[in-house]
């Protein structure tokens, strides 16, 4: 069956609108025995008002990496290339500006929420703190975390602000991660799997929260995951990485009717669906290279079935193609199956 | 097993420990009477009492029974607090040791103080700077400071501040007619129970060197101790979660790194208190001051062998008291131990 | 993302640092003057000559004279040998009390484990300086007394390190597999779990010295150890003790050599640490 992508069903683009973020051919790179090695080897892409964007790539692909260091997180590695975000260019910032980018233009929530709590400061404390840093009264502080915790239907709130990070359930923690990205108020929000350590039920819970919050306060999310049954439901456009760089972007009804990149593919082919009726699940052969090791020409070549010389020689650049952008010398059909 | 039983558990558990640590260091102390060449009686009553007096004791300490007897009598004397007579001083020498107590118990806290307030500052600044020209200057003063033996510094340290530019007084506890009235027999103390100003600062001049001198190896252990522990620290993935939110590195330091690394630190403190209490012999020597180190200081140089052997047996006491209270003071004050302690069994 | 693997992979280049450069000639420098130093020493130093008593350093002496007019620096070279057996002797005694307890402990039942390890507590419970102090005293103050008193009471930690790295070892699967092949539990502590464990006892033996150094010289300082007309360090300081406001440098060369020995060796324990366990090298 040919499934079109319906124009409707996504949010129009604005033309003449400058994105809330774009990012020009950013690397990242971390030194090891002398030598720089690029763990994000040339990323571009731009994120508009209010869209939300999913970033989807295996562990050692690199999504994480450039996820911080749009916050410019990662202290030990360096990054060039261009982040501007609402007009600034973030790896041109000193480090005071950058510190009020952190937490007010840009909130982020991390993966596992038990880990990225201090155990020894209550939730309240640690709500507020984002808003203590900017010089806001305790009171007035702790007002707001309640008000952003009533916001995201956590229960009895109020006992809850003083209350240590190991009474809580997972979810809950993750709600309260969530409080800490949201009381400053941010254009964009930057979520590194943040549902990989919960349960399924748990999972689903947090998923329709943060598409409420983010629809009802007209946020931008860049949401990492390796996980493409969330994109589906959640995401406007999805990013695939791999070995440090996007090899595929477009618009997640087109993506995943025709993926257009044979990583990409391979990535839909191994999720189960009932939907279809096949026996078996297809898996992508070979396992992803590791940082240091990454083969020259397409990094996917090892493990494409559509490779040829040209592959093994020459590294494809992210192009445009119907609508979409892939990074492939010879893309799959337009028009799947 | 519920909460209280299991706080009970461990209190007799550390109880039992302590207990059989005071009975084994006794035992050593009964050793090292027997392995004392010559004969015991002599050497109790010294090498120059009368042959009369020598006999005396020899029925007194009961030597003619079998060394089994002489053991259970020898823990009959030690329970009534009979640790023997000096044969300088003529007194008990428990007596003696109640005496000089204060003035090392004084020594050793003013070491701990000073020893806390210079390794915390200079491991939070070396941890903030780490791979930095001060946390390397740190590192290698550490290095240096941490080899050096505690009685040399003191000598040298009392050579140059005290009697080529005698910036302080070279030994003893106070000046001339500067004395407080004896209360606890902790010249500080005495002088603030006293109302004494001038004999308080006074006491004081007496006390920083050595005590700055005692302190000096433990702070070099505490610095690396809080800087091993703080770069942990930074390294996990709240403190991320504190930059993310626009936090000042002071804050991120401060705030959420040194309370999460403190605990190691204190813990090391606590065994430290025990450990400073042996060096201070070696301090308060040099210094001359009136603590139990001078004491068995003299009472080695005039083989006075039961005044030596009691110190050695009241000092490992003390020592091991000290490490009871904070083990228990550990368990009492910091509610992540004792989740450590009782949550998961 | 984890690069440890990565980096493990790499064979290690032997870079030799500032800090590793000055550790080895400070060891080879301490193992010369122990070595050579009493056979190259001139006679006059084991006499005494009170007309050249405590004179400042010159170009005669070095390090000035003490006392009793004996070259400071001639016999704090000489002290080396004396200092230096000492201490290993030591280390070697009470290392070997500790492989044995901890040998014992890790392969016999399970009661003498706990009891063996009870036995150590307490004897880190207790201040092991002073109890080393009253065991000297009462043997008579020599040299001698302050060393077998020391490696009597040294033990307790190499102890319980070492039983905590063979329970570690024991627990490995490689041994498990040995275990269930039908090795012997001899074979498998003396051919498997030992040679696992000397890595550990080589660094602490290593940077145990230093340590031992300081407290045999304390010992000699208090009067239970080395008495003064020995060239132990710790005995010439305690020889020299009277003189330092009026000759400071009988009491400045024996400490500075106690400083570097005790330095080095901690610092040649951290090197050979480092070079034997890779991990730990990426967070120095």
């Amino acid at each position: 069956m040919m499934m079109q992508p319906n124009p409707a069903g996504r949010p129009a683009p604005v033309p003449g609108e400058a994105p809330l973020l774009s990012v020009d051919n950013l690397c990242v790179s971390i030194r090891v025995d002398d030598r720089s090695v690029n763990i994000v080897d040339g990323v571009s892409f731009s994120i508009r008002r209010g869209e939300r964007v999913a970033l989807v790539g295996e562990s050692g692909s690199g999504k994480s990496v450039t996820a911080r260091a749009l916050m410019r997180l990662e202290r030990r590695m360096k990054a060039t290339g261009s982040i501007v975000c609402d007009g600034r260019d973030i790896l041109k910032l000193s480090d005071g500006e950058m510190r009020r980018v952190r937490g007010g233009t840009i909130g982020m929530v991390f993966q596992d929420p038990m880990s990225f709590l201090d155990p020894l400061r209550t939730i309240g404390d640690q709500i507020a703190e984002t808003l203590r840093i900017r010089g806001v009264s305790r009171r007035d502080a702790e007002r707001k975390a309640l008000h952003i915790l009533d916001e995201l239907k956590v229960e009895r709130a109020a006992e809850r602000l003083t209350a240590y990070p190991h009474e809580f359930s997972g979810g809950m923690r993750q709600r309260v991660v969530l409080a800490m990205a949201l009381i400053g108020d941010p254009r964009l929000l930057i979520a590194d799997e943040p549902t990989t350590a919960l349960d399924v039920r748990v999972q689903d819970q947090v998923l329709a929260l943060l598409d409420e919050i983010s629809r009802s306060r007209g946020l931008s999310v860049l949401f990492i995951t390796h996980d493409l049954g969330i994109v589906a439901g959640f995401a406007d456009r999805v990013m695939v990485m791999y070995a440090g760089s996007v090899v595929e972007d477009g618009d997640v009804y087109s993506t995943f009717a025709a993926p257009r990149h044979p990583y990409t593919r391979g990535l839909l082919d191994a999720v189960p669906r009932i939907d279809r009726d096949s026996d078996r699940l297809a898996s992508i052969r070979g396992t992803p290279p590791h940082v240091f090791a990454r083969p020259q020409g397409c990094p996917f070549h090892p493990r494409c079935d559509r490779a040829f010389e040209r592959c093994v020689i020459e590294r494809p650049v992210l192009r445009e193609l119907g609508g979409m952008r892939v990074a492939c010398h010879r893309p799959e059909p337009e028009a799947a199956r | 097993m519920s909460r209280a039983r299991s706080y009970l558990w461990f209190f007799a558990k550390r109880l039992g420990t302590v207990v059989f640590a005071l009975w084994s260091l006794g035992s050593l102390v009964f050793l090292m009477i027997k392995v004392i060449p010559g004969d015991e009686a002599q050497i109790a009553a010294g090498p120059d009492a009368s042959p009369d007096q020598v006999a005396l004791v020899r029925q007194r300490l009961g030597l003619d029974a079998s060394v089994i007897v002489q053991y259970f009598r020898f823990w009959g004397r030690l329970l009534h607090g009979d640790l023997g007579t000096s044969i300088t001083t003529f007194q008990p020498v428990l007596l003696d040791l109640e005496r000089t107590l204060p003035s090392t118990l004084e020594l050793v806290v003013v070491a701990m103080l000073i020893n806390l307030s210079v390794s915390i500052p200079a491991g939070l600044i070396a941890a903030a700077r780490r791979g930095g020209r001060t946390d390397g200057l740190f590192r290698v003063l550490a290095v240096i400071l941490g080899g050096m033996p505690a009685f040399w510094l003191a000598l040298m340290l009392q050579y140059l501040l005290a009697a080529r530019y005698r910036l302080l007084p070279i030994s003893g506890q106070n000046s001339y007619g500067m004395e407080p009235p004896r209360w606890t027999g902790v010249p500080t103390l005495d002088a603030i129970a006293a109302g004494n100003m001038a004999s308080l600062l006074d006491a004081l001049t007496y006390i920083v060197l050595p005590a700055a001198v005692l302190a000096v190896l433990y702070s070099t252990q505490i610095f690396r101790a809080l800087r091993t522990s703080l770069l942990g620290v930074l390294e996990s993935d709240f403190i991320m979660a504190v930059r993310a939110k626009g936090a000042t590195e002071r804050r991120v330091l401060i705030g959420h790194a040194f309370p999460n690394s403190i605990n190691p630190v204190l813990t090391l403190a606590g065994t430290q208190l025990g450990a400073m209490i042996g060096a201070a012999v070696l301090v308060e020597t040099v210094f001359a001051r009136r603590g139990i180190g001078t004491y068995m200081f003299n009472a080695v140089a005039q083989k006075d062998m039961y005044a030596v052997l009691g110190s050695v047996l009241f000092i490992g006491a003390i020592v091991c008291l000290i490490n009871l209270v904070v083990d228990v003071l550990q368990i009492v004050v910091d509610p992540r131990i004792r989740a450590a302690q009782f949550g998961r069994s | 993302m984890s690069l440890a693997p990565a980096i493990r992979m790499r064979t290690p280049r032997v870079k030799i640092s500032f800090q590793g450069a000055c550790v080895s000639l400070l060891i080879a420098l301490l193992v010369f003057a122990a070595l050579f130093g009493p056979m190259l020493a001139p006679e006059a130093i084991y006499r005494s000559d009170i007309l050249s008593s405590l004179q400042p350093p010159s170009a005669a002496h070095w390090l000035g004279t003490d006392d009793q007019g004996r070259d400071v620096l001639w016999r704090v070279i000489v002290g080396t040998r004396t200092t230096l057996l000492s201490a290993i002797a030591i280390v070697t005694a009470y290392s070997l009390i500790g492989v044995a307890v901890a040998t014992i402990a890790a392969s016999g039942p399970r009661w003498l484990d706990e009891a063996l390890m009870r036995v150590t507590d307490v004897g880190l419970s207790l201040p092991s300086m002073i109890v080393a102090l009253g065991f000297a005293a009462a043997l008579g103050p020599s040299l001698q007394s302050a060393i077998i008193a020391q490696s009597i009471t040294g033990w307790p930690i190499t102890a319980r390190i070492l039983r905590n790295v063979m329970h570690q070892t024991m627990e490995a699967p490689f041994v498990a597999g040995a275990h269930v092949i039908g090795v012997s539990r001899w074979r498998l502590m003396t051919r498997h779990v030992l040679p696992n464990s000397l890595d550990v006892l080589i660094v602490k033996w290593t940077s145990d010295i230093g340590g031992t150094v300081l407290i045999l010289s304390s010992l000699s300082f208090i009067g239970v150890g080395a008495q003064p007309p020995s060239t132990e360090w710790g005995a010439m300081i305690a020889g020299a003790r009277g003189y330092v406001s009026t000759a400071w440098w009988t009491v400045l060369a024996p400490g500075i050599a106690l400083a570097i020995t005790s330095v080095a060796f901690g610092l040649l324990g951290d090197m050979i640490q480092a070079w034997r366990d890779p991990s730990l090298r990426e967070s120095r």
